[in-house]
């Protein structure tokens, strides 16, 4: 990978580890923390293991599925 | 083994300024739902970008996985984002009713 490609992505994991932090609403905050898994998604890809980057990308989904239930139920 | 990429090639350079607006967008739009479509799009370049720096039938796959996997991910969250505005909506007009019977 060049030089950019790295910045670039590691710029967008930054900015949503803490948009995470600081947004208030849950809903942003899931926003950020898939904005997190696809700045993360290249660098796993680059050193080859494949097998592991598709099960994350089947298992991430899911995950935010199961939060969606409990966020339902919070109150802002 | 994977072919290394080191010189910058032009799809990919399009894909990583297509991702790096579409984080600015969403870190400076206001509402949540207008966030989501962004979200798609870095999500449609951040796979731009997989199938670029990985051509072999593997990293396709990933690609697709990826791809399949964040698309069910935004409609989940805006589907749920819509109802519980519906419910809120429709719990904020049987209040005042109730109050003033």
């Amino acid at each position: 990978m060049n030089g950019i490609l790295i910045v670039i992505l590691a710029a967008a994991v930054l900015i949503g580890t803490f948009g995470a932090a600081i947004s208030k609403n849950p809903f942003d905050k899931l926003i950020y923390l898939s904005m997190i898994f696809a700045g993360a998604l290249p660098f796993i890809i680059e050193k080859g293991y494949l097998d592991m980057a598709i099960a994350a990308a089947v298992i991430v989904p899911v995950t935010t599925i199961i939060t969606l239930q409990a966020v339902w139920r919070c109150r802002e | 083994m994977i072919p290394e990429i080191t010189e910058l090639s032009l799809p990919a350079l399009i894909c990583a300024v297509a991702a790096l607006y579409s984080c600015i967008r969403i870190v400076l739009e206001k509402n949540t739902l207008r966030k989501l479509p962004f979200l798609n799009v870095l999500t449609f370049a951040v796979t731009g970008i997989i199938v670029l720096i990985c051509p072999t039938p593997l990293g396709i796959a990933a690609a697709c996985a990826y791809f399949i996997g964040s698309t069910l991910e935004s409609n989940a969250i805006a589907s749920t984002w819509a109802k519980r505005a519906e419910k809120e909506k429709k719990d904020a007009q049987e209040k005042p009713d109730g109050e003033a019977a």
